[in-house]
């Protein structure tokens, strides 16, 4: 008899330990969101190197637990494995590892042969601006506006670097709502870029960008470093990594160290990064009513910044002569989220015009884009940290 | 690569004429802040109350205070050596250690070789471990009050904007902790309390965006034009198809029709051709795809 007792309260503390017992309506709320997430990069193919692991690590986060048994598996309890690899985000060392990635990868030549094209990666980052006025008129505190007005940036690792550094509790819902935003841009985007240009400017040809030299282009991340980095100091981490790759990629003497930074290293850390950020949504922390003002203000900054972008196009245009117009839709590419948005303006000028290849064009703003919001991720980090 | 070393020498020549401004650096250790006579106020160890020095490090690392010397004679630098091999003379980024003058130093690492006096001015310094190079060093004047601490308002600010030494008698005794406590970040106070709406912050940094980026412009379009008028000269003299594009504003596709005639006309390919087809059989008697020998194993010999 006694025996049975024993087996029965055995089964009692197993099923106390079990996520059936632990489970909260929150940790189903967000397996379905990691389950949405998965879908729409399996079938829609919407940014599937992020979403992927951010989908899975939002299961593996929102797996119901005993909190309370100190078993050292949660994200945020200390020792854990995910702790161990969360660490990256919330010290802020994948976010530049990242971008010595992106900068390996990035062929900035589109830049070099029209840098009149750099400006719109400068009027997008208004969208970063917009939205932290925003998050101050409905009440966050200036460095929370900060870190969820960088979403507005459209860049993952630039909007994680940030807001580990001014709101850590904000981590997980400004690094979703970043990398859902870059993956909706296909959605978000060409209503604007529509309705904010008429047939006849949608159909604008652009002049092919002159063949850059060899020199141009090593001179670009050792230039770009410095006229950026003196000014904005605070930005290093990002500018210092993404110029050091792009030096790697350019020089043609570090082909082997470019290749393992924008292959096998982007990759490891783009897993890292992804399944941890997915797994710091733990319902009991994630869910909460800041979080969907965060995705709010951060689809706003989206829309800010396309907007902006095309508007400061079609201001640019009037002072420009004739024969150098930009076509207004490659102005949503300033917003950085490389390369979606710049193959967003190819595909809405293919429709009214299908000679006109824009995606070269669009790839100018688009990497200026990245500069600028890290530049932007610098001042804000200046001003706030 | 004359252009490259050309904008490197520029870029350095105008960062030495430009913004070089020199500044009085506050040292790595500071000597933060002294009590001389301690009646009613912090106890150590052994339940004693005696004058204390508190040394803080103003810099970003981890510094070991471990084999560097203590003193308050001018003429003997090395009086107290601060033992090695503790790890409590680790020192984390921006925090402090406290060292009481008690004269008492078989008490411990933190108790030195010898004590303040109230009556008179009170030199106190931090050496380096060879014994010369002077770290820090403070004046403590003469009368400061029992149970009150000389010190720096702001932990390690030791200089002020016109280079002047900040020491003042502190209102605070903050042994071991801020001398300033901060309970927000005063960044985010100010922000909030100058810049309620954001409006300041949004100007300034697209200013500074904006400014960042216009250089970049600015360089690449005046390097860009070089490169091109380089260009364009070399291929001016090399009298190859890409100096006729270079002269020209017509585009690749025109470029690459005209070419394609131009070559067809050399090598005599035109439309008409002669109307003898002649379809040849390739004869092939052989083909090893399907050889039994290639898909079996050489034996060695």
């Amino acid at each position: 008899m006694n025996t049975l007792l024993s087996l029965a309260d055995n089964l009692q503390t197993f099923w106390g330990y079990t996520g059936f017992y632990n489970v909260e309506s929150g940790h189903i709320i967000m397996i379905l969101i990691g389950l949405v997430f998965i879908y729409l990069a399996i079938t829609k193919e919407y940014e599937p190197l992020l979403l992927i692991p951010i989908g899975f690590g939002m299961l593996i986060g929102n797996i119901p637990f005993n909190e309370a048994a100190g078993l050292q598996i949660g994200i945020y309890e200390e020792g854990s494995v995910f702790n161990i690899l969360y660490q990256g985000v919330v010290q802020g060392w994948y976010p530049p590892l990242i971008f010595l990635g992106i900068g390996a990868m990035t062929d900035f030549s589109a830049l070099i042969a029209n840098p009149k094209l750099i400006l719109i990666g400068a009027a997008c980052q208004f969208g970063i601006f917009g939205a932290y006025i925003i998050a101050i008129e409905w009440g966050f505190a200036p460095n929370e506006a900060g870190a969820i007005g960088i979403i507005g940036g459209a860049d993952g690792p630039t909007a994680i670097f940030l807001t580990s550094k001014l709101a850590p509790h904000l981590l997980g819902a400004v690094a979703i709502s970043a990398y859902s935003y870059m993956a909706l841009v296909p959605v978000i985007q060409p209503p604007f870029m529509r309705l904010l240009t008429t047939p006849k400017e949608r159909a604008m040809k652009m002049k092919t960008p002159r063949v850059v030299s060899q020199t141009e282009k090593v001179m670009f991340p050792i230039m770009g470093l410095l006229l950026t980095a003196f000014l904005v100091p605070s930005g290093l981490p990002l500018l210092g990594m993404l110029f050091f790759g792009n030096l790697l990629k350019e020089s043609g003497v570090t082909r082997r160290l470019a290749e393992t930074a924008r292959g096998p290293l982007i990759d490891t850390i783009t897993i890292l990064l992804g399944l941890t950020v997915g797994a710091s949504t733990q319902a009991t922390t994630f869910l909460r009513i800041e979080s969907l003002k965060v995705f709010l203000i951060g689809a706003l900054s989206f829309v800010i910044a396309t907007v902006t972008g095309i508007l400061f196009v079609k201001a640019f245009n009037l002072i420009l002569p004739k024969d150098k117009k930009i076509n207004p839709l490659i102005g949503n590419a300033g917003v950085s989220a490389v390369p979606d948005a710049a193959r967003i303006s190819q595909t809405v000028g293919l429709e009214y015009n299908p000679s006109n290849y824009l995606l070269m064009h669009a790839m100018g703003p688009n990497v200026a884009g990245v500069i600028g919001s890290a530049v932007a991720a610098g001042i804000l980090l200046g001003f706030l940290y | 690569m004359r252009i490259f070393k050309l904008f490197i020498s520029l870029f350095i020549t105008a960062l030495l004429f430009t913004g070089c401004k020199s500044k009085i650096e506050n040292p790595k250790w500071v000597i933060n802040e002294v009590m001389v006579t301690n009646e009613t106020n912090f106890v150590d160890d052994f339940g004693q109350r005696s004058g204390w020095i508190e040394i803080y490090n103003n810099t970003a690392g981890t510094l070991d205070l471990g084999g560097r010397y203590l003193t308050n004679d001018h003429n003997n630098p090395t009086k107290y050596p601060i033992p090695r091999g503790d790890v409590l003379t680790k020192v984390k980024p921006h925090q402090h250690v406290l060292f009481w003058a008690d004269n008492e130093p078989f008490n411990g690492t933190f108790h030195a070789n010898f004590v303040l006096d109230p009556t008179k001015e009170n030199y106190i310094a931090l050496y380096e471990n060879d014994g010369r190079t002077l770290l820090d060093e403070i004046v403590i004047p003469a009368g400061i009050p029992v149970d009150r601490t000389y010190g720096f308002p702001q932990d390690g600010i030791k200089y002020n904007e016109e280079g002047s030494i900040n020491a003042v008698l502190l209102d605070r005794v903050t042994p071991s902790s801020n001398n300033a406590i901060l309970e927000e970040n005063p960044k985010v106070v100010d922000m909030r309390d100058n810049d309620p709406w954001g409006g300041m912050l949004t100007i300034t940094a697209m200013l500074v965006v904006f400014s960042a980026l216009i250089g970049l412009y600015l360089f690449f379009k005046l390097s860009g034009n070089i490169a091109t008028r380089v260009s364009k000269r070399k291929v001016a003299k090399s009298g190859t198809l890409s100096a006729v594009r270079s002269q020209t504003h017509l585009s690749g596709e025109v470029l690459a029709a005209i070419s394609a005639a131009i070559y067809e006309m050399k090598e005599d390919q035109h439309d008409i051709e002669s109307t003898i087809l002649t379809i040849r059989q390739v004869k092939r008697d052989y083909s090893p795809w399907s050889a039994k020998w290639k898909s079996l194993r050489k034996l060695p010999n």
